[in-house]
């Protein structure tokens, strides 16, 4: 059929007038988001770097080697003296401060206000000096010295520990290695079978796995040793590049979605301020677990040592609670669940928190369901269960 | 005239004879060299403001044919489409093309066998050998451009196929009849699906790995240059710092063993 002459000017017209239409709509959204923008910016321009302030729970050192430090925080309430101190260790990737960003979302305050006696391992600021530390120095030897002091404290008797991501390694491994010192192993978002179940991974899931596992031994050594560290600025674009959009929005769409609201916009800035306070790991350290974690896997297959021994995790005797994220886009959840291979049924507990990685301790639900799920398992398993409904109460209250 | 007066003499001149004649055969040389250059500008494309932008290139193209037949010219457009715009302004073509910034990036394979080989070649005793430190360093930029060239191809056909996605699944019809911050957010959506299904691919850890290695190269480079600066100017280098702090952490590892074996001892006794 033929198309006419004036049938053409037509389409053409409406072409014309639906993009005038589409145009107008966008402009509307633009000014729209300008708007919300300029009320965002005007809190920025306000606020000074030293107004965000993170971890405030007060506490003080207690112990000190080389760089390392023990927090052991003051009681918000009365100590429990029927539950073991608990240390917590965070990785070398970030700061502890995250356990303790905010008032209302400190995992920190919540384990106090439930009467736990609590302990923070803080790695301090590695340089190159430290860059020939190992998984020696870090798991036997700084772990192994602070659970030694907490446990001298304690009268000698087993305490807690609960590490998280790295740290949650470092902690497995310490309990497999020292199993007498502790009376509770707790983990978050903690990798143990490095490989996980990659044909199963969604999509956004794992690819830490499966981008270190790509490079050969070759490209990780050449990095180490070229830079003597594994540099925090490098590893902070690696986790940025994870979630390529939500790293490349945040700082237009997402500032602007909050329009310069003062509780919003202080707890991104809380998150930026952790964020970016991201120290560079040691490098003997960082090719440990990048060449003998990440791509060989050797934890799992019982052929990494430290201190001349091979960690064998089914050493581990005490009672175990796991903790994972089930959207973590760092740790796939199969990598953390795997510790249940090596811990027998009776000793062994799993929470699945419904968010990322971070959410676990910076979201608002997680303050219900990690840290009331962490203290009725540390109490259900070593004090007096009828105090489990008070506490739960107490962490509402947080 | 002695004899000796007259071997100097003799010496002299057949140095002499030597320079002459060395002189003439390169001079005769620089004619004909001359001459080859003269007719094979005769051909030269005119490269003016009146040339029509679409003649620009084919004249260039044959240009180059006629002066070097086996060189693909096409490299350069298939790697950047700025070269082929400017390669179109006209009476900046030429220069362009005289310029070793804009095409050494884009240098075919055979330039980086080259300059490997003599990066890698032997070295001698008693001569400074620079050429093998510029050649491995003009090697290793090369290899960050390539690497860089590869990645951006990976992102830019993830980006074409989140056009593509976003055209598919969100049309003006959908933003008429909906708020316009939902084509922001489908055109999220797209783009989230698209890059992280980039991520996961080979083709895109290939190129990631490659950057990495060509990055850290390029880092290396750097601090042997800083370490030969640092020689040069009495400093200790960063080698010998980090020998020392190795040195001094297998000295406190020993420290901390032979501690933890006397305390096992006093325990013992």
């Amino acid at each position: 059929m033929k198309v006419t002459e004036a049938e053409t000017d037509q389409k053409l017209f409406d072409e014309i007038e639906a993009a005038q239409e589409a145009w107008s709509l966008v402009w509307q959204h633009m000014l729209k988001t300008g708007e919300q923008m300029v009320k965002s910016n005007g809190f920025l321009g306000k606020i000074k770097n030293e107004d965000v302030e993170i971890a405030e729970t007060p506490s003080d050192v207690v112990f000190e080697i080389d760089k390392v430090r023990l927090f052991h925080y003051r009681p918000l309430t009365k100590i429990r003296t029927d539950i073991p101190p608990m240390i917590i260790c965070y990785g070398l990737f970030g700061r502890q401060t995250m356990i303790d960003l905010q008032e209302d979302r400190s995992l920190v305050r919540n384990l106090l206000m439930a009467g736990i006696d609590l302990y923070v391992v803080d790695w301090g600021n590695p340089t190159r000096a430290d860059q020939y530390l190992d998984f020696d120095d870090y798991v036997e030897r700084y772990l192994g010295s602070c659970v030694e002091h907490v446990y001298e404290a304690n009268d000698k008797k087993p305490v807690n520990l609960f590490g998280i991501c790295e740290g949650g390694t470092f902690a497995a491994m310490l309990a497999a290695f020292r199993p007498e010192l502790f009376a509770g192993l707790a983990l978050a978002i903690t990798p143990i079978d490095f490989h996980g179940d990659q044909e199963n991974f969604w999509r956004g899931e794992g690819f830490l796995n499966s981008w270190i596992g790509n490079l050969t031994q070759d490209d990780i050594n050449l990095v180490i040793d070229t830079h003597g560290m594994l540099p925090g600025e490098m590893t902070g674009a690696i986790f940025s590049s994870l979630t390529p959009i939500a790293s490349m929005t945040k700082y237009n769409i997402g500032l602007a979605k909050m329009e310069g609201n003062e509780a919003m916009m202080l707890n991104f800035l809380r998150m930026e301020k952790w964020i970016a306070d991201r120290p560079d790991h040691p490098g003997e350290a960082a090719r440990q677990w990048l060449n003998g974690l990440y791509r060989e896997n050797q934890l799992v297959n019982g052929e990494f040592i430290i201190c001349g021994e091979k960690i064998d995790l089914s050493k581990i005797n005490c009672p175990v609670i796991n903790i994972y994220a089930e959207q973590d886009h760092i740790i796939p959840v199969s990598c953390s669940k795997a510790l249940s291979k090596f811990v027998p049924k009776k000793n062994y507990e799993e929470i699945g928190f419904p968010g990322g990685h971070v959410g676990v301790f910076v979201s608002r639900k997680a303050q219900g369901v990690v840290a009331s799920g962490l203290i009725e398992w540390v109490i259900r398993k070593q004090g007096s269960k009828a105090k489990v409904k008070q506490v739960k109460k107490s962490i509402r209250k947080v | 005239m002695s004899d000796r007066d007259k071997t100097e003499d003799d010496t002299m001149r057949q140095m002499f004879d030597a320079w002459e004649k060395g002189q003439e055969t390169f001079l005769k040389a620089q004619s004909a060299a001359m001459d080859t250059f003269a007719k094979s500008f005769e051909n030269m494309p005119n490269f003016s403001e009146n040339m029509q932008k679409d003649e620009a290139f084919p004249a260039w193209d044959s240009f180059i044919k006629a002066w070097v037949p086996d060189w693909d010219p096409n490299v350069f457009t298939s790697k950047s489409s700025d070269m082929a715009a400017d390669f179109t302004k006209t009476n900046n073509a030429f220069l362009a093309m005289l310029e070793p910034a804009n095409w050494s990036k884009f240098a075919p394979a055979q330039l980086r066998v080259i300059l490997q080989s003599i990066a890698d070649g032997p070295k001698f005793a008693d001569l400074a050998t620079p050429q093998h430190e510029a050649a491995g360093t003009w090697r290793e930029t090369l290899d960050y451009s390539q690497a860089a060239a590869d990645m951006g191809k990976v992102m830019q056909e993830a980006w074409v196929r989140t056009y593509g996605r976003f055209n598919e699944n969100y049309s003006i019809e959908d933003l008429k009849s909906s708020e316009p911050s939902d084509a922001l957010n489908a055109w999220l959506e797209a783009a989230n699906h698209e890059l992280l299904e980039t991520q996961r691919s080979l083709e895109f850890m290939d190129a990631q790995k490659r950057m990495i290695r060509a990055s850290t190269e390029i880092k290396a480079r750097q601090k042997d240059l800083a370490e030969a600066w640092s020689e040069m100017y009495q400093m200790p280098t960063r080698t010998e710092v980090e020998d020392l702090t190795k040195t001094v952490h297998e000295l406190r590892r020993e420290l901390r063993k032979v501690k933890r074996e006397l305390q096992s001892l006093k325990a013992g006794m």
